[in-house]
């Protein structure tokens, strides 16, 4: 095996099914060069760092909900106005009904549970496609939120603020820096570190095929230099400002969700019932639970979504949440997942989601139009996935396997042939 | 392996080298407090202007004379509108690229004007002036100034308009009138009519002019999301109920939909066009008035009050205070915003032609 395909294969942990999320984190990392030269330094100082994060973790959060959604097979078209009908309610219910903001959040869960519970119950019991079910619930929800709010703004109160524009406390010995960021970062680097170990341990004791000394050094150095750089970016914005609240958050659900999705029963179920659900069926998978669990779980997230929004524009408005499922969905499928479902990664989504959030800054920060911006978002939401049917067609993934394709093209294979649709699943239960 | 080990170690001092280099100098930001701003800046500095959608050709005409107007002014600017559907976040996204820019003073002309307190508090941490553009922008203590027509001084024309109206088609009174405001979910539907009221309040109660409904509370007057119909139906009603002997002389109209709206009832009522006011200076209103038919409407010019934000700018640049001629009247839920106010213009048949001579689309209606 040469030491590009021992690289490709090891460093992110992947093998051919997450070649392209590997192939995203380079286009993320091209993109955030070019902005970072285009922009004179402006894409990585740290107030834009942070300002990206606050301004896209509710969209990241969303994608986490929409690809398990996708995965399973099914999409949500409701989560914006899900976002929208809960942001107004726990607006409401802080300025009248004198909630504290700590109920508040936790009746805008509820909220969104029972909303998910409502679409769930139509998708996975009585069978309605989860398309149908969730446009009618963007048209109910969205009249839901004007018919509540009056199509006025409800402003929120300032502890309930901190959720989309809070920061972390200052506090210890003046470094120049924010301290706590600091200590989030270290405590990340450690955990990284911690895990190769792991790894290595595991691999080892299960007598596995041990991954290259050289490769585990390397993975671990890009991942802490990452780290230690970010953390470094994110300590050193304005006195008062750190890593944001919402991204903390969003961290958070990425691990719980990323390890729910690649290690747990429940997680490889959703990716069994979206790779073939008959199949999944007869092989014990509780077809119409994991069908309510994914829908519930959408509205949910939803509903946070929606309120950290809320708490960043300090009010519920009635524009809120318009467009929002079209972003989460295009972050899925840049992120790698298959329309089909059965594929795809939660880091996958949230790379995705990360490079339609630097492509947007980075063109802002150029001053290019609203009207340009879509225009050349849709143009890489098309190319993202024509590179994957491409790639799918070819039998590969390999970007430079691809190059050297013409010599060697065998034009027999199908696009996404049926044995490869079945294989993939499995293949996604080995690397996650 | 050995050898890969040695090109991993180089690999983790890159990396460490590259972070450090990154951020060696600690905090930014610091230099850029607030207080830096009043001494003025440079004459070629950026200014940003956000204004809402493309939905209208007033933001439009807008955003145009800003990039021509900062432009000849030595600025740079960076002139943004929001996005058709997702506006606010994208408003709120442009507001935050200003800022990080660098922008000296941001111009928002607010899509959601209750959603962007953490864009501004931001953009005035950073450095920059803040001007709320046309509309104002809600609980915030962090903006600076809020330019914009004078909407009470709007509703005071209407209500001298409507009495010199009235006294040019029959000298003597008492007048019969009737009373209209705008949808009650609008805060300037309260500001208007309170104006009107101003100037009409003292002849009503000499009994020089009558409410002849007696319908004069804003409740009573209000119409529901400034809806044509509804301003129709109301008038439908009034002169059903009022006016089958009584003669009607005049119709305070808040806008020029509904002034046409009312027009339209009564000229199916078949009686006698009365004096009726309006505002905005719609299309089709302007050449009713040429003709004869509503009697007056008010020009808000886009371009002087575009014209003002940027001798703001200019104030600023040169680290003057903006001249601001109301300093109590708006206060925005956290504080009272010093305020800059145009004064709208009346326009009536006498002096269409010379109001609109600059615009345009209007002045040909006017020849």
């Amino acid at each position: 095996m040469s030491r590009i395909k021992d690289l490709q294969k090891n460093l992110f942990g992947g093998t051919t099914s997450n070649a392209r999320q590997f192939g995203m984190i380079f286009t993320l990392v091209a993109i955030v060069l070019i902005f970072q030269i285009w922009t004179n330094g402006l894409t990585l100082r740290s107030d834009n760092l942070i300002a990206l994060f606050q301004q896209n973790s509710y969209i990241l959060i969303l994608a986490i909900g929409m690809l398990m959604v996708i995965v399973a097979g099914h999409i949500d078209l409701s989560v914006g106005s899900v976002a929208a009908f809960t942001g107004i309610l726990v607006a409401k219910s802080m300025t009248e009904w004198d909630l504290p903001w700590p109920a508040a959040i936790v009746f805008g869960l509820a909220i969104g549970a029972v909303i998910g519970a409502w679409q769930g119950f139509w998708v996975a019991y009585v069978g309605v496609p989860a398309f149908i079910v969730t446009l009618a619930g963007m048209l109910l929800f969205r009249g839901g939120n004007q018919f509540i709010g009056n199509a006025q703004s409800i402003p929120v109160p300032e502890g309930f603020r901190e959720i989309g524009s809070g920061f972390l406390p200052e506090f210890g010995p003046n470094t120049g820096y924010n301290n706590a960021t600091l200590l989030l970062g270290l405590a990340a680097a450690v955990a990284v570190v911690w895990r190769e170990i792991q790894a290595r341990k595991t691999r080892r004791a299960m007598d596995a095929d041990p991954v290259p000394m050289w490769i585990s050094i390397l993975r671990m150095a890009v991942m802490v230099g990452v780290i230690a750089f970010a953390a470094l970016r994110f300590a050193s914005g304005r006195v008062g400002t750190s890593f944001p609240i919402s991204g903390i958050i969003l961290v958070a659900l990425v691990i719980a969700y990323s390890f729910y999705t690649r290690n747990t029963a429940g997680g490889r179920h959703i990716y069994a019932v979206g790779g073939n659900s008959r199949a999944a069926e007869l092989s014990g998978v509780k077809l119409k639970r994991v069908n309510f669990f994914v829908m519930m779980n959408m509205s949910v997230l939803a509903a946070l979504a929606g309120m950290i929004f809320v708490a960043r524009s300090q009010a519920s408005g009635p524009q809120d949440g318009n467009g929002w499922e079209l972003d989460a969905i295009a972050a899925v499928f840049i992120g790698g997942a298959a329309v089909a479902g059965g594929i795809g990664t939660i880091s996958g989504s949230i790379v995705g989601g990360l490079v339609m959030a630097v492509l947007n800054n980075g063109l802002q920060l150029q001053g290019v139009g609203t009207d340009k911006v879509q225009i050349i978002k849709g143009l890489v939401l098309l190319l993202a996935v024509a590179i994957d049917v491409y790639n799918k067609s070819q039998g590969r993934f390999s970007i430079i396997g691809s190059l050297m394709r013409p010599f060697r093209r065998d034009d027999s294979v199908p696009p996404a042939s049926p044995p490869d649709a079945e294989r993939e699943p499995a293949k996604a239960a080995v690397s996650g | 392996m050995r050898k890969f080990f040695g090109t991993s170690v180089v690999a983790v001092s890159a990396a460490a080298m590259l972070a450090l280099a990154g951020c060696g100098s600690g905090r930014d930001g610091d230099s850029s407090s607030s207080g830096d701003a009043a001494k003025g800046f440079a004459a070629n500095s950026l200014i940003g202007v956000a204004l809402p959608a493309k939905t209208s050709e007033n933001w439009v005409l807008a955003g145009d004379l800003f990039s021509n107007g900062l432009k000849e002014a030595g600025f740079q600017a960076d002139v943004q509108y929001a996005g058709a559907s997702t506006t606010v976040a994208d408003q709120q996204a442009q507001i935050t690229a200003m800022t990080t820019k660098g922008a000296k003073v941001i111009v928002i002309g607010a899509t959601d004007a209750a959603q962007l307190a953490t864009q501004v508090a931001a953009a005035h941490a950073a450095g920059a002036k803040v001007i709320a553009y046309d509309r104002l922008i809600t609980n915030t203590p962090d903006l600076d100034y809020y330019v914009a027509f004078d909407n009470f001084k709007v509703g005071q024309l209407q209500g001298q308009a409507l009495l010199d109206g009235m006294k040019a088609k029959k000298p003597n009174g008492p007048y019969n009138i009737e009373l209209f405001s705008g949808s009650p979910d609008d805060n300037n539907a309260g500001v208007f009519f309170n104006g009107a009221m101003d100037v009409l309040k003292p002849e009503i109660d000499k009994g020089n002019v009558v409410v002849a409904s007696g319908q004069k509370d804003v409740k009573q007057t209000a119409i529901q999301g400034w809806k044509a119909e509804g301003a129709q139906a109301r008038m439908d009603q009034l002169l059903t109920s009022t006016y089958g002997s009584k003669e009607l002389d005049g119709v305070l109209s808040p806008n020029d939909t509904l002034a046409r709206a009312i027009l339209t009832s009564v000229k199916g009522a078949g009686k006698p066009v009365p004096v009726v006011t309006g505002q905005d200076s719609e299309v089709e209103s302007v050449k009713s008035i040429v003709k004869g038919e509503q009697y007056m409407t008010i020009n808000k010019d886009t371009r002087n009050l575009v014209k003002e934000t940027i001798n703001m700018v200019k104030a600023l640049q040169a680290g003057d205070k903006p001249q601001v001629n109301d300093t109590e009247s708006y206060n925005n839920g956290s504080k009272v915003v010093d305020t800059y106010l145009l004064p709208p213009v009346a326009v009536t048949k006498a002096n269409a032609a010379e109001a609109y001579a600059n615009d345009p689309k209007l002045a040909p209606l006017t020849k």
